[in-house]
């Protein structure tokens, strides 16, 4: 017998992978740029940045259909990964034109800033591909530390400090919960691979269901579920407005890919535990966030608790533990993504005015000040609220059909109450930008690029809403797929 | 149900016209804003008029100028459009009571700024109503239903009177978390249809075959009829409709209330009886009687109001109690009654509210002290509410009439005691009338102030003719509107009937 026979040495598919390796390299070159030059030249920085990016997302939309597993199993490219790459990058490219202009007002241009985002990107788009543990944990890792640090950019704003500082003790917890559930899940199957772990069959459950628990739990704190949220309002509120938007955008979607992968390889021997545990969460979570949410003064502080809302209809479809769930989860996911963003981004744009606080107050009459900001604001919002024909309608629609599958009567009454208090707060502002005369406070325009970004992200939000087969069409085989893991 | 294909896009085209309006008024000029809108509602109006030629009398029950687009496979989700007599009916009220209101504003005071949004608000109201009345999808008539509020929320916030920002809010959350419970019903008979038949479907068509469990169905029905009972109102849920239509410019009131309520009674009548009829039987006692009491209720309401459009709008609320008693009889006088009251409110309502803020542009007060007498010196306009007021009331020969007389008739199918509810009601909607048209005709007030005014000419005496001539034709000619809906009304009465295993009134 070889050697080789013995050892199974696995050549590593870098095709697969090559995406993320773009990324890496993207990274390093901003890393070393930032070395080497003592004063960075920013839009030299950006540009590598988008190149960079652009070609990786080249990449995988040529090569979408590229499935398969590399490095031993650790890493798997599917349908489900590659959707979700996609929307990260192109969710990274626009934000980059957002930032330059922001973070010169603020004073706080950091050539860090460019690697760190790119570490982050990296780290979000390993996390989507992984059902390892192990993997899971290291990229959970990649992303939180440059979210920790991107949130303290500021280094001269008490508010940046403090959330990065919540941010990180609370992401330190998670972590390490994260890492404590992983340990009990490989005890109880002797694997760090999540669908060998979900599959063993034991008959003593109790070792997998208390792994999931801290597993999820740690997710859970990275995602802001309540009552593990304490850290998401000051960290949103603290960090600059654009790393806001990335990461209730592309933070986002990372954290809960785990628990998406999670959800289809739910067994029928828990299923009642998963249901009421995650239901509960769901209502605890979107009810909380609405309501406190009703009582903000601060926008940005508002929109950090709709984005809280919003992860709780998320679990109400992650608690319906069928395939027409995760096409509902998947599809709200991507949505939220663009309009939570969208959100955060018009914030950046005003508050490069002068005396901009992000009050409530300064939005009065912002449509007489600035048109252009105060209808694609309108639409962000209507379509957060659920207004039809923005695609925030079809995901609550979607959400409400697969609580109605798994006869969640009460979830869904509930979400209705929430959904119901959230129309104060959404309507609150436009109804201040629309109908009230202000002192015309706003007084920054958006640059060229901002204005196509922003006015791209609006119309996707009404594509994706009135030709839903667009997206449907990737997510439903998608989601079959995960359930046949 | 049967489905004519359609030999032109008519409905479609009724629906798309109206955004083509929008983007030309977005790119052109501001002074341009309301001949543009006039001249595209214009159209749809004529289209829909011409669409009557090749509508099938004969086949009135089925869905005509029926055509789909397939959104999405999996969940039978299409964008699918068509017209039965009854929708058809409602169809062309839209058309027409838009094309009202905008010819209305063309010479309105009110509407002096920002005239630009204003026809814009107006034109995607007509688009998304049309596609309420014609959807036959229960997701896409889900996402013109609330549509509908997005344009009638901005119109009351910005053109509105006083209070108009507490009832733009009003308006709104009441309607779209109430309609939130519809969504929900709507996915929930989606899924049974996937439980029972083994896919997902959003099609009415579809979803008629499902079969509910007593219990289940109450269930449902509950959901959906929370939706429309808030939107028709009847009694208890009725507080925001005369907040926002008190505060709505003119032209706002005139489309909420003579189109956006129907939106409730026409989908309680599609929806609640047509996917419930079982449940619907159960709870017919019930919701006769709580129509009746709606008419009532909001009659006293009305008399006691001083503002001349709160007036109005509670006299709206005490017609759809009209409807619902009358369509909750379940049987062929009462059905009948519902629509012929629906579409006759549709042109009263629109033709009082013209009226009131007529009034309002030459006294500049609701009050209705100040109205007192104020119609003598101008001829037309008094003639147009004489006519308006008359038919409103129910006299014979006016539109309303055969809505009241028909809903007696049909109760006294059943008992003696319930015609006789429902002619009380009828008592009292004809009092306050006559306290309205005793206030303008009758009381005193010094002259020399009104000699001065100008009676009702142009783009507003065209409003008003376009309202008040098909009002003489519903109450003078009402076979030629019984066309529209006989024939859908047998066969509702027949799904009633076989649900019930065919004795029900025995």
């Amino acid at each position: 017998m070889e050697l080789k026979d013995l050892i199974q040495i696995e050549i590593p598919k870098l095709a697969l992978f090559v995406p993320e390796l773009v990324v890496l390299i993207t990274g390093f070159v901003l890393f070393s740029l930032d070395l080497i030059y003592k004063r960075l030249s920013h839009s030299l920085a950006i540009s590598v940045s988008v190149i960079g990016y652009t070609l990786a997302l080249l990449y995988l939309v040529f090569n979408f259909d590229l499935r398969g597993e590399t490095f031993y199993g650790l890493y798997v490219r599917d349908s489900f990964s590659s959707l979700l790459q996609v929307f990260m990058i192109l969710l990274t490219i626009i934000l980059l034109a957002f930032t330059l202009q922001y973070q010169r007002f603020k004073r706080s241009l950091y050539g860090e800033f460019y690697y760190l985002l790119s570490f982050s990107l990296l780290g979000g788009m390993v996390l989507v591909s992984s059902y390892n543990l192990l993997l899971i944990y290291i990229a959970l890792e990649a992303v939180s530390v440059s979210f920790y640090i991107l949130t303290a950019l500021q280094r001269r704003d008490f508010t940046s400090k403090e959330g990065a500082f919540k941010y990180l003790i609370l992401g330190g917890l998670a972590i390490a919960l994260a890492s404590y559930g992983a340990v009990f899940l490989y005890i109880y199957a002797g694997s760090f691979d999540l669908r060998q772990v979900l599959h063993f069959n034991a008959p003593d459950k109790s070792l997998l269901i208390l792994g999931l628990v801290f597993f999820l739990f740690g997710l859970a704190i990275k995602i802001g579920v309540v009552p593990f949220h304490f850290w998401l309002p000051d960290a949103y509120q603290g960090a600059p407005t654009p790393i806001t938007a990335y990461m209730s955008s592309v933070g986002k979607i990372a954290f809960f890919a785990p628990v998406l992968r999670v959800m289809p390889l739910v067994q029928e021997s828990f299923h009642n535990i998963w249901v009421l545990a995650v239901g509960t969460l769901a209502v605890i979570t979107f009810l909380y966030g609405n309501f406190v949410a009703l009582v903000q003064k601060d926008v940005k502080r508002m929109l950090a608790y709709s984005s809280i809302a919003h992860s709780g209809y998320i679990l109400a479809g992650v608690s319906v533990a069928s395939a027409i769930g995760l096409k509902a989860v998947i599809y709200f996911l991507l949505a939220y993504s663009i309009m939570g963003m969208l959100g955060f981004l018009v914030l950046a744009v005003l508050e490069r005015s002068g005396n901009w606080e992000n009050k409530l107050e300064d939005f009065d009459g912002l449509k007489h000040s600035q048109d252009f900001m105060a209808w694609v604001f309108a639409i962000a919002l209507l379509s957060l609220l659920g207004i039809p024909p923005t695609v925030g309608f079809l995901i609550k629609a979607l959400i409400f059909m697969s609580l109605a599958y798994g006869k969640l009567w009460w979830v869904g009454i509930l979400m209705i109450v929430g959904v119901g208090v959230s129309t104060g707060y959404y309507l609150r502002l436009i109804v201040l930008m629309f109908m009230k005369e202000g002192e015309r406070r706003a007084i920054t325009n958006p640059t060229g690029f901002e204005k196509a970004s922003m006015v791209l992200m609006a119309v996707s939000l009404l594509i994706l809403g009135i030709l839903p087969m667009l997206l449907w069409n990737y997510i439903s085989p998608t989601s079959e797929m995960l359930f046949r893991r | 149900m049967e489905l004519v294909p359609a030999v032109f896009p008519f409905i479609p085209l009724s629906i798309v016209l109206p955004l083509l309006g929008i983007v030309l008024i977005v790119l052109l000029e501001e002074k341009f804003a309301k001949w543009i809108a006039l001249v595209f509602s214009g159209a749809v109006l004529v289209l829909s008029l011409v669409s009557l030629l090749y509508f099938d009398f004969s086949q009135a029950q089925k869905v005509q100028f029926y055509q789909s687009i397939t959104l999405i496979e999996e969940l039978r989700l299409n964008l699918s459009f068509g017209a039965d007599g009854l929708s058809y009916l409602m169809y062309i009220l839209t058309t027409l009571v838009s094309f009202v209101a905008i010819c209305w504003s063309i010479r309105d005071h009110q509407i002096n700024h920002r005239l630009k949004e204003y026809y814009a608000w107006f034109l995607l109201s007509e688009s998304s109503l049309v596609g309420v009345f014609t959807s036959w999808d229960m997701l896409v008539f889900y996402v013109f239903y609330e549509l509908t509020l997005v344009p009638m929320f901005f119109v009351i916030g910005i053109w509105g009177y006083k209070l108009r920002l507490y009832s733009a809010y009003k308006f709104f959350v009441y309607i779209f978390v109430s309609s939130l419970f519809l969504l929900l019903g709507i996915v929930s008979i989606t899924v049974e249809h996937y439980r029972q038949f083994g896919k997902f479907s959003f099609s009415y068509f579809d979803l008629l075959q499902n079969q509910y469990s007593l219990a289940f169905g109450l269930f449902l029905f509950l959901l959906f009829f929370i939706a429309f009972a808030v939107k028709t109102p009847i009694v208890p849920f009725h507080t925001w409709l005369p907040d926002a239509h008190g505060e709505a410019p003119t032209a706002g009131s005139v489309v909420l209330a003579a189109i956006l309520l129907k939106m409730g009674t026409y989908a309680l009548l599609r929806f609640n009886i047509g996917l419930f009829p079982e449940v619907a039987v159960f709870l017919m006692p019930v919701l006769v009687l709580w129509g009746i009491a709606t008419i009532i209720f909001a009659s006293w309401f009305t008399i006691s109001q001083s503002n001349v459009k709160r007036f109005v709008a509670y006299s709206s609320v005490s017609h759809m109690g009209f409807v619902v008693a009358g369509m909750f009889l379940l049987n062929k006088e009462g059905l009948r009654a519902s629509i012929m009251e629906m579409f006759a409110h549709g042109l009263t309502s629109a033709s009082l509210f013209m009226m009131a803020g007529f009034i309002y542009n030459r006294l500049h007060s609701f009050n209705m002290q100040a109205l007192r007498g104020s119609i003598r010196f101008m001829p037309v306009f008094a003639v147009l509410t004489a006519i308006t007021g008359f038919s409103s009331m129910g006299l014979p020969g006016g539109s309303s009439f055969w809505g009241k007389f028909l809903t007696i008739m049909g109760a006294r199918e059943y008992t003696l005691q319930l015609a006789l509810l429902v002619l009380a009601g009828a008592f009292f909607s004809v009092l306050y009338v006559l306290y309205l048209l005793k206030t303008l005709y009758l009381d005193v007030k010094e002259e020399g102030r009104l000699v001065h005014f100008t009676d009702v000419r142009g783009f507003k005496l065209v409003a008003f003719l376009l309202v008040v001539v098909p009002m003489l034709l519903v109450g003078l000619l009402p076979f030629l509107f019984f066309a529209f809906f006989d024939a859908h009304i047998d066969l509702l009465l027949r799904m009633v009937l076989k649900s019930l295993g065919g004795g029900l009134w025995n």
